[in-house]
């Protein structure tokens, strides 16, 4: 067996088509955008070498405003860990469970991520509308008038206002994730679990939710990462306005590179949010490992 | 297998090289390679029996109000050019910004696509893959279409592309509001200022707009300036061209911003509408004005209950010394080019002027925007607020680009950003005018 | 009492469940009606309510005017092609990354990681670049490669935690049994990695229909042109009649649904077979 698994042959032969997609589709582009993002370039015509200034810029222009979209982003990834995560597995466990019309409820919370963003983004336009929008309509019904908002036009409510479709729309997409890890772990164990007298709780929180660690780390990296590069409604719903107050790393790159041509100033900023995605992925990692060895 | 590692880095390290070197230009014999890939012979003055294939991008989609004058044009084209084919593509306006640019970048341009002039274009221009006009402008073409109105696709004196509509800004109202409280359409700030206290005293929300999609709150803003500061002056401001935008006459503009924001004139929660949204409200008769380009004359017909109630006036001037009510923000920014790599320059050459004749045409018979071209044929079925807004631009003493067409990507990019400051009160008018000449001048 | 409390802990349940498929399915019937109101009603008064008015008609004119029979038939093959081309490259790759000895496997399984992090929109122009030079573009493979390599990295994070189940006992029996590293891939892993597939289908399915940016800028030829760019260009560059996109944008979500609906029938029993046989 040991010389079945150190065939080179076959190691490379399994490799291969993964290689090369990835090498053409993500290395390559890697390392030109590195080189792209130390020039002064529209994209079009030749580009000046400039070194590093537009890492300086980033760090320091307060009209590109790039600290602050890190710290948005990193609000949503902790918003999405520990609000949408929770929720997503609290689902899962009870849907793995088994309750009746089960494969009814899988289907139906996974709905929103099957719809596409741009029905999703006018949907909650349409939500937070300050006229007809069912948020100020609710709050006048109450008689909270004063509670109303334009709540994707004022800056202090935008960002949260653009959080909370993202958050919602995902739920659905960890829990079919861990819905699979809870269906895969064998029943007899939490039968066992059961017959010990252990709770519903108990079940869970010392069956089922260890043994769904892989997937929760999966659920948790993609979490995070997807936060980093959260894009597509916040680009619908806000376009990281009103005055940048719901700024994240994608919108500032894209309004960068497409809107006002500077490539390479967006192309650093690209680099930036690969590095933290993969900082942070190769983190959640090691934090998992650590736990599992105690 | 840790040297197989390292030679597979080597091997991408030297492909990421020659990918990049040949990313930022210098690679014209492998462009022109490229180009004969479909088998085409070399091209020859005597086309005639030769089948010419010419590619056409636009952002007329079939959903716009620009395509059927597309099509009819290209139809027409065919039959006066037997064995020309043009085929059109049509993409959505805000990603075929992202897609044109990307196809300059990667030398994919067809042989004539759609762009906007001034601005937007300079740089297409100076990587030099468009392709000049200048021979192919004859007198022909120069007796129905002055040069003037190219103006915005000359770069450094040459010509780069034709136009075929001059849209112009314009105050569009509401009449049948107007005419319930004796309203006027005013001429001067003070009538302007005195119909918007007027409808709020009746609580009618005065002005639709949306900021949220700020190019609409550019085009009031833009529109301001241009009556206060006059066209040549702020044509310099805006084009560095030795004028500040530190200038009491741009202050003056950005406060009258302020001052119909705090007046309330502006429609509740503009930060958070679209342009869709925020025009809703003007056709379905929630609020009275809206200040936008003329193609809102065609939507009008198609979008609002009462298309009769409508009614269009020039925007009011605010400073009598130095502007004109027959000034107006506009022109031709809609421009069709042809790209340096087209194997037919030629055929390519004449088509974008006969194309753009048609298109002129056709549109401005369907009411979807102001003809560029000398309107030489009847037009007396086309709708009396397009019409209205034709004759305008006829009697116009100037015509102005929209500061966010005229500026170059990042100037405009910021400009966008700091209406946004402006609108929202972040910034002063006297500090959004400081930061702008801070970043025009930078 | 006890039994009461289940009840009750039950009945709780079962309300929770409920109101949340409630949230969940709004936007489907949001959706529909939508597609059947003009502008007015859209983005006037009667945003929740039924149409007043059926407008049957913007499913016509999004039929006829989009072209859409086309483009459902290109995404239909660039979306399969790419499950294709992901599930098996993934498969394969993980079966390499977790199974066999070799060195640099930690790193190069770190180096996969790299496809979750980049955005895809910076890596337009490279890719562009890339494809063009490969005389790619205008085609069905200069969006199936790019989808299937940015799909990469989370089919691998799927299929290695799902692989992790697998006992390598059975690996081991086999090749006692006189197996080949091929035939223990062929023959014992790929039949065990079933519920993987269906997962990780979904999910790359959901990427690659969606997709827009990508097929935008590499596809210019209509004749190659996806779903989701053809919806797009319903709209118009001033005004936009919301109506027919709706319709558009029903009739794309329709097959996503069914599709949806198979899949995860098949994830519930697979992986309740697998449970058992495990």
């Amino acid at each position: 067996m040991e010389k079945v698994r150190r065939n080179k042959i076959a190691i490379c032969l399994f490799m291969l088509p993964a290689v090369v997609l990835f090498a053409m589709i993500i290395i390559i582009p890697i390392f030109m955008s590195s080189y792209y993002s130390l020039l002064d370039w529209d994209g079009i015509t030749k580009g000046v070498f400039v070194g590093l200034d537009n890492f300086k810029e980033l760090f320091t222009s307060k009209s590109a405003g790039f600290p602050k979209t890190i710290k948005n982003a990193m609000l949503l990834a902790v918003l999405s860990t520990f609000i949408q995560l929770p929720i997503s597995l609290f689902f899962a466990i009870i849907l793995g469970k088994g309750v009746k019309g089960e494969k009814f409820y899988v289907a139906v919370f996974f709905i929103p991520v099957l719809i596409s963003t741009t029905v999703i983004g006018q949907l909650w336009l349409k939500i937070y509308n300050p006229d007809y929008g069912i948020v100020n309509a609710g709050l006048k019904f109450l008689g909270l008038d004063n509670l109303t908002h334009v709540w994707l036009g004022e800056q202090d409510t935008a960002l949260f206002a653009v959080f909370i479709p993202i958050l919602w729309q995902y739920v659905g997409y960890h829990m079919l994730l861990m819905y699979a890890g809870v269906k895969s772990i064998s029943t007899e164990l939490r039968e066992a679990a059961k017959i010990d007298g252990a709770t519903e709780w108990g079940i869970a929180r010392y069956v089922t939710i260890p043994l769904l660690k892989p997937i929760i780390r999966i659920c948790v990296i993609f979490a995070v990462t997807g936060s980093l590069k959260a894009f597509d409604l916040i680009y619908v719903l806000t376009n990281g306005g009103p005055a940048h107050a719901s700024e994240v790393p994608s919108t500032l790159m894209v309004s960068m590179i497409f809107g006002r041509n500077r490539y390479g100033l967006g192309s650093a900023i690209a680099l930036m949010i690969i590095f933290l995605c993969f900082f942070f992925a190769i983190l959640i990692r090691k934090l998992f490992k650590t736990e599992e060895v105690e | 297998m840790k040297k197989n590692l390292k030679k597979l880095l080597a091997v991408l390290l030297s492909t990421t090289m020659i990918f990049s070197l040949s990313a930022c230009g210098g690679n014209k014999t492998d462009e022109a390679k490229d180009e004969s890939n479909n088998g085409a012979v070399e091209e020859t003055t005597d086309e005639k029996d030769e089948e010419i294939g010419l590619t056409l991008w636009s952002i007329a989609t079939e959903s716009d109000a620009f395509n059927n004058a597309y099509t009819k044009a290209i139809a027409d084209y065919e039959a006066a050019h037997p064995g020309t084919k043009i085929t059109h593509e049509t993409f959505e306006n805000e990603s075929y910004k992202t897609k044109i640019k990307s196809a300059v970048a990667a030398n994919e341009l067809p042989d004539l696509f759609y762009t906007w002039g001034g601005g937007f274009s300079k740089s297409f221009v100076e990587s030099g893959k468009v392709l000049p006009l200048d021979q192919y402008y004859t007198d022909e073409f120069k007796a129905q279409l002055s040069t003037a109105a190219l103006n915005n696709a000359t770069y450094g004196g040459k010509l780069y592309g034709s136009t075929y509509t001059t849209p112009v800004s314009a105050l569009f109202y509401n009449r049948a509001m107007f005419d319930k409280y004796g309203l006027k359409a005013p001429t001067t700030w003070d009538e302007f200022k005195n119909v918007c206290q007027t409808f709020l005293d009746n609580d009618i929300t005065p002005i639709g707009i949306s900021v949220k999609d700020t190019w609409v709150l550019a085009m009031t803003h833009d529109a301001f300036t241009l009556k206060s500061a006059g066209p040549d002056k702020t044509a310099k401001a805006i084009t560095k061209n030795g004028v500040s935008y530190n200038d009491p006459d741009f202050l003056a503009s950005a406060q009258k911003i302020k001052e119909l924001v705090d007046m309330g004139a502006f429609i509740e929660g503009a930060t958070g509408l679209s342009n869709d949204e925020a025009s809703a409200n003007f056709y379905n008769g929630t609020v009275p004005m809206y200040i936008t380009g003329s193609w809102m004359g065609g939507s009008i017909l198609t979008d609002a209950p009462n298309p009769d109630d409508f009614d269009v006036a020039p925007i009011p001037v605010i400073n009598g010394d130095n502007a004109k009510i027959t000034d107006f923000m506009g022109g031709a920014a809609d421009t069709i080019m042809v790209s340096n790599a087209t194997k037919y320059p030629d055929a390519a050459g004449n088509a974008v002027f006969e194309l753009t004749r048609s298109i002129s045409k056709y549109a401005y018979l369907d009411g979807a925007g102001i003809a560029a071209w000398q309107v030489d044929y009847d037009d007396s079925s086309v709708n009396p607020i397009t019409k209205k807004v034709a004759e305008y631009a006829t009697g116009a003493t100037s015509f102005t680009l929209w500061f966010d067409t005229l500026m170059d990507a990042n100037d405009a990019g910021e400009y966008l950003a700091l209406l946004q400051e402006l609108y929202i009160g972040n910034l002063t008018p006297e500090e959004f005018v400081e930061a702008m000449a801070a970043q025009l001048e930078g | 009492m006890k039994t009461k409390k289940f009840k009750l802990g039950r009945f709780i349940i079962t309300i929770v469940l409920v109101f949340w498929a409630i949230i969940q399915l709004f936007p489907l019937y949001w959706m529909f009606t939508f597609s059947l109101k003009d502008n007015s009603e859209i983005f006037g008064a009667n945003i929740i309510g039924l149409p007043h008015n059926w407008i049957w008609e913007n499913y016509t004119t999004a039929l006829t005017k989009g072209n859409v029979g086309l483009y459902f038939f290109n995404s239909i093959v660039v979306t399969g092609l790419t499950i294709a081309l992901t599930t098996i490259a993934a498969l394969m790759a993980t079966y390499a990354l977790t199974r066999m000895v070799w060195k640099g496997r930690k790193a190069a399984n770190n180096i996969f990681m790299l496809g979750l992090t980049v955005p895809i929109h910076a890596a337009i122009l490279p890719v562009f670049i890339i494809l063009r030079n490969l005389r790619m573009t205008n085609s069905y493979q200069s969006l199936i490669i790019p989808y299937s390599a940015f799909a990469l990295a989370m089919a691998i994070m799927i299929s290695s935690s799902f692989i992790e189940s697998i006992p390598k006992e059975l690996e081991e029996a086999a090749c006692i049994d006189g197996c080949g590293v091929y035939g223990i891939f062929g023959r014992i892993i790929l039949p065990l990695m079933k519920p993987a597939l269906a997962t990780i289908s979904i999910f790359v399915f959901l990427q690659a229909w969606n997709e827009l940016m990508f097929a935008v800028i590499f596809i210019s030829d209509s004749k190659y042109r996806t779903l989701s760019v053809g919806i797009q260009t319903l709209s118009g560059s001033y005004t936009t009649d919301w109506g027919p996109i709706g319709a558009a944008l029903v009739i794309a979500t329709f097959p996503t649904l069914i599709v949806y609906s198979l899949m995860s029938g098949r994830i519930q029993e697979s992986l309740v077979m697998g449970a058992v046989k495990g």
